[in-house]
């Protein structure tokens, strides 16, 4: 009876004290998880902002503009060009 | 000494009344039972407040943000995104009253803002004022750096639109609270917008969350929205219409581009334009889509409806020949041409664009009729394309139209549509007397039409719009090197007050490219062209050529017209050779 009772009691104090522990833990779990949503939505941003900036450098008025005026291309011209058709 | 012992200690002798112990007792019992009633009260019926009160301590609800959703172009090119901002808040009853002079100029010099108007601010009654909103993180995060006590930031979205001016009425703006203002922002609000969500989280001392409890309320990103337009060909028709804006001194310009094989709106462009990116100053001038928005009386573009209606009865076909003569009388007024015809066929009369002899086309047939294919083919009814202000135009009712109306009316006077309406019903030419649903989604898809005229009908007057490109006919600057095309120009005076200006003239040309197989309807319209002509032939024609032969080449279509070549065989090409050409491969 009394070695019973000493084991439970025991027991139960592993119990509470991992309960404790795994409350820690799941708290910094969380907390993990946070920081992680948080630099997922920077990363989603950059990643906005990147493709955002792309299409900036890359719209058309802006390759007109260096096309015709850095690198002195002009546009293709039906005479200068040859056709080629894919085989069917 | 004498000892006492405990047990004989003379106070325990001494004897004292009994009601001092049992007040104390009573006293004693009062007061356990006191806190027992209250250790119950707050077991009990009071613990609302106290547990608010711990939840106050520990729990936060936290806002979940999400993005308005993203406008892209047909090849996936974003033309619309929104990027997060934050907005600056002065909460006055926290800001210092000795706040240096140094700081409020730095914060100011970071804002962008006259220091008065800063001051101003932080002087403003109310507790919580914005100083600025949608300003840059990289800004921002300055900002917070001045570690200025009560300027608070907060999160919100600012909408970017890559394209400019050249896609500005397409894509339409959004306002500081993100929400859809013109253009496509607006028509397609509902699916674009995002819908903030709710999450309750505890927090540890630090202000740390260790917990969440759960999301109150999901958050719901705006949907992307995939546009037929692209970016490309928009660029393409908006800068023949700048350019052709400056050349003629003209008051406004529009064009569009529809693929006939889809439906698909291509461009839809205006001049003058604005910058979405900055909307301080933007006058309706400037915000109107006048392809859409803008009617005009139509004049020779209209004509090609008329004779196919002659033809489908089998009144005519185009080897017929009509006496013109130099005027028709119907009503007081006579109907006259530019020159003075006495007989031209029927493919002549579009050829040359001869009001006289599609006026009398017109009186051979019933009223009905023609208002028939006039409604048939989208006059008179606002075009359902999911445009905001797009008009219906004017088309009375056939039993109201005199002799007089029915004549004007068959060449373009006394019936008024959009740009776009023209472009649209245009289609039944190039579709082989389908006209096709058009749309400003992406939808890359064949899509059937609805039988109007019979694609005999269709073909033969394909070939007299081809005519009017040609030597003899009115627009020979609508040419396209590489391609044949056809369509119709059209000049009519402006409706000043009660009539018609003398000197205002709007220019427009219709027309379907390419001509063996057609991909393409553009309708170009020109508002008060001032300077070197303002004919449709002479005004709108060159923008139709620019415009198509520019898409075609961006769409890889073929060439259908004999060009003069100048570059060598590939197999001829010598190594080193400077050769100028480009090489494209067709996959159609």
């Amino acid at each position: 009876m009394n070695r019973a009772t000493l084991t439970l009691l025991a027991l139960l104090l592993i119990c509470a004290l991992s309960l404790v522990s795994a409350q820690q833990r799941g708290r910094k779990l969380v907390t993990a998880i946070e920081r992680a949503q948080i630099e997922e939505r920077k990363l989603n941003q950059e990643w906005l902002r990147l493709e955002y900036e792309q299409r900036n450098l890359s719209k058309s008025a802006r390759i007109r503009d260096a096309a015709r005026n850095q690198l002195n291309m002009s546009p293709i011209a039906p005479n200068r060009t040859i056709y080629l058709r894919e085989e069917r | 000494m004498k000892r006492v012992g405990f047990s004989t200690t003379p106070n325990l002798v001494l004897r004292l009344p009994m009601w001092r112990s049992r007040l104390m007792l009573f006293m004693l019992f009062v007061a356990f039972t006191a806190l027992v009633v209250r250790a119950l009260w707050i077991q009990g019926p009071g613990n609302a407040f106290y547990e608010a009160k711990a939840v106050k301590g520990t729990q936060r609800e936290l806002e979940m943000s999400a993005s308005r959703g993203k406008i892209l172009d047909r090849n996936g090119q974003v033309i619309a995104t929104s990027l997060e901002a934050k907005a600056v808040i002065a909460y006055n009853d926290t800001i210092p009253k000795d706040l240096s002079d140094e700081k409020i100029k730095q914060l100011a010099a970071l804002l962008d803002m006259r220091e008065a108007d800063v001051r101003k601010k932080l002087k403003d009654e109310r507790n919580q004022v914005f100083l600025k909103r949608q300003v840059d993180p990289v800004i921002a995060q300055k900002i917070r750096k001045l570690e200025i006590p009560g300027i608070g930031l907060n999160n919100e979205f600012r909408r970017f639109y890559p394209e400019g001016e050249a896609m500005a009425h397409v894509v339409g703006f959004t306002n500081v609270e993100d929400r859809g203002q013109e253009g496509m922002e607006l028509s397609r609000e509902n699916d674009l917008a995002a819908s903030t969500g709710k999450r309750r989280v505890v927090v540890d001392r630090l202000g740390r969350i260790v917990e969440d409890m759960g999301v109150l309320q999901l958050p719901q990103n705006g949907k992307d929205l995939k546009l037929s337009v692209d970016s490309k060909i928009q660029y393409i028709a908006y800068n023949a219409l700048k350019d052709a804006v400056e050349k003629h001194r003209a008051k406004a310009a529009g064009a569009v581009v529809i693929n006939v094989q889809t439906g698909e709106i291509l461009a839809l462009a205006n001049w003058p334009s604005y910058n979405p990116n900055d909307r301080k100053i933007l006058s309706g001038e400037q915000l109107r889509n006048r392809v859409m928005t803008d009617t005009f009386e139509p004049g020779s573009t209209i004509k090609p409806f008329t004779v196919a209606l002659a033809m489908e009865k089998g009144q005519v076909n185009p080897n017929t020949i009509m006496s013109i003569g130099a005027k028709y009388l119907v009503g007081p007024k006579p109907i006259t041409d530019t020159h003075n015809y006495p007989s031209l066929t029927v493919a002549e009369v579009i050829q040359k664009s001869s009001n006289i002899g599609t006026s009398k086309l017109a009186m051979n047939m019933p009223a009905s009729e023609m208002w028939d294919l006039f409604t048939a083919v989208g006059f008179g009814q606002a075009p359902k394309v999911g445009f905001p202000g797009a008009v219906a135009g004017r088309l009375h009712p056939h039993q109201k139209w005199m002799p007089t109306d029915q004549a004007r009316i068959a060449f373009g006077y006394g019936i008024s549509t959009s740009l776009f309406q023209m472009a649209r019903a245009y289609t039944i030419f190039a579709r082989d007397g389908e006209l096709v649903p058009v749309t400003i989604e992406h939808s890359p898809d064949y899509k059937p039409g609805t039988r109007v005229i019979s694609a005999k009908t269709a073909i033969e007057m394909r070939s007299m719009l081809e005519s009017v490109t040609e030597p003899g006919g009115t627009a020979l600057k609508a040419h396209a090197e590489g391609y044949r095309v056809g369509g119709k120009t059209g000049t009519a005076h402006k409706v000043a007050g009660k009539g018609y200006a003398s000197n205002k003239y709007l220019a427009y040309f219709t027309g379907i490219a390419p001509m063996s197989a057609p991909r393409i309807v553009v309708a170009v319209m020109v508002d008060e062209p001032t300077t070197n002509g303002y004919y449709g032939g002479q005004v709108a024609a060159p923008i139709f050529s620019t415009i198509v032969s520019e898409t075609l080449r961006a769409m890889n279509v073929a060439p259908d017209s004999a060009v003069k070549n100048m570059v060598q065989r590939d197999d001829a090409i010598k190594p080193g050779s400077a050769a100028p050409i480009q090489r494209v491969v067709l996959t159609q």
